[in-house]
């Protein structure tokens, strides 16, 4: 069950950070002054909450002490 | 399209290609070498990639093809290439006096700590203005402040055309008085011609050799 929940925030945090590199990719290909807005807006948080995700599921929960 | 747009994209890629495979196929990270990898390609390579595509925008922000791709902007980078060197930025753009692919930014930054902070935030107001304000007409664009003096300083400080010009010692102690901003540059009548745009229709413009 534990492995499936890390798994589970893992795969999450994966599919945070392609969406958020899709963006990255797409802002960084589109040469307008909207894209750097695109890139602060949707690809930064993205991959940020993805980077977050994966770091928060390294740690021990409770029921692993 | 340049050659760090190329290496940052392959960078993307290979990153969105990573995270991907490990997030389709997570029970690679049950083993050793699936944890690094996750580590990679979850922390390491997104964490670079964002962060060098952040430096790229904040790069590309200050190229002029970027101030001038706001439509109301068009008459200020015609106005780089009007036939008058008593055109002040026009002189700087045509002679290499300022780098041409950042020529707005390079004269309206701050040589401070945080003007290019600062300028970015205005920029950021700019895009509200363009997309969801009242765009105002191009002859209406005011500066936020009186041009400072600083600004030319930084670049004629020190220079020997700058310091023995015969104009800027017409009256004692000039030099001193442009330093200490008591005299401008641009606005007391000796280089007070500067875009202009209301008297663009009637000028001559130069045609750069391609």
């Amino acid at each position: 069950m534990e492995t499936n929940g890390i798994e589970r925030r893992l795969r999450i945090s994966g599919l945070l950070i392609v969406t958020g590199l899709c963006f990255g990719l797409l802002t960084l290909l589109w040469t307008h002054p909207l894209a750097f807005v695109a890139f602060a807006v949707f690809a930064c948080p993205l991959v940020l909450f993805g980077v977050v995700l994966y770091l928060y599921s390294l740690l021990p929960s409770d029921t692993s002490k | 399209m340049s050659a760090p747009v190329v290496v940052l994209g392959a960078l993307i890629c290979i990153c969105i290609l990573l995270a991907a495979l490990v997030a389709l196929r997570v029970e690679l990270t049950r083993v050793r070498g699936g944890k690094i990898l996750a580590f990679l390609a979850f922390f390491i390579l997104p964490t670079l990639a964002i962060w060098a595509e952040f430096s790229r925008q904040v790069d590309h922000a200050e190229t002029t093809q970027f101030c001038l791709s706001c439509h109301v902007m068009a008459d200020y980078g015609r106005s780089l290439y009007v036939d008058d060197p008593s055109y002040i930025p026009a002189a700087h753009f045509q002679n290499n006096q300022v780098p041409r692919d950042h020529a707005c930014y390079t004269c309206h930054t701050d040589y401070t700590m945080f003007g290019p902070v600062r300028s970015k935030l205005r920029g950021l107001r700019h895009l509200y203005i363009q997309y969801l304000g009242t765009v105002p007409k191009p002859e209406d664009i005011k500066l936020y402040t009186p041009y400072n003096n600083r600004e030319c300083l930084h670049c004629h400080q020190g220079a020997r055309t700058y310091e023995e010009a015969t104009e800027h010692h017409k009256i004692p102690d000039m030099l001193a008085q442009v330093k200490s901003g008591k005299l401008s540059c641009i606005s007391a009548k000796c280089h007070d011609t500067v875009h202009d745009i209301p008297d663009l229709k009637g000028a001559t413009f130069w045609k750069p050799a391609s």
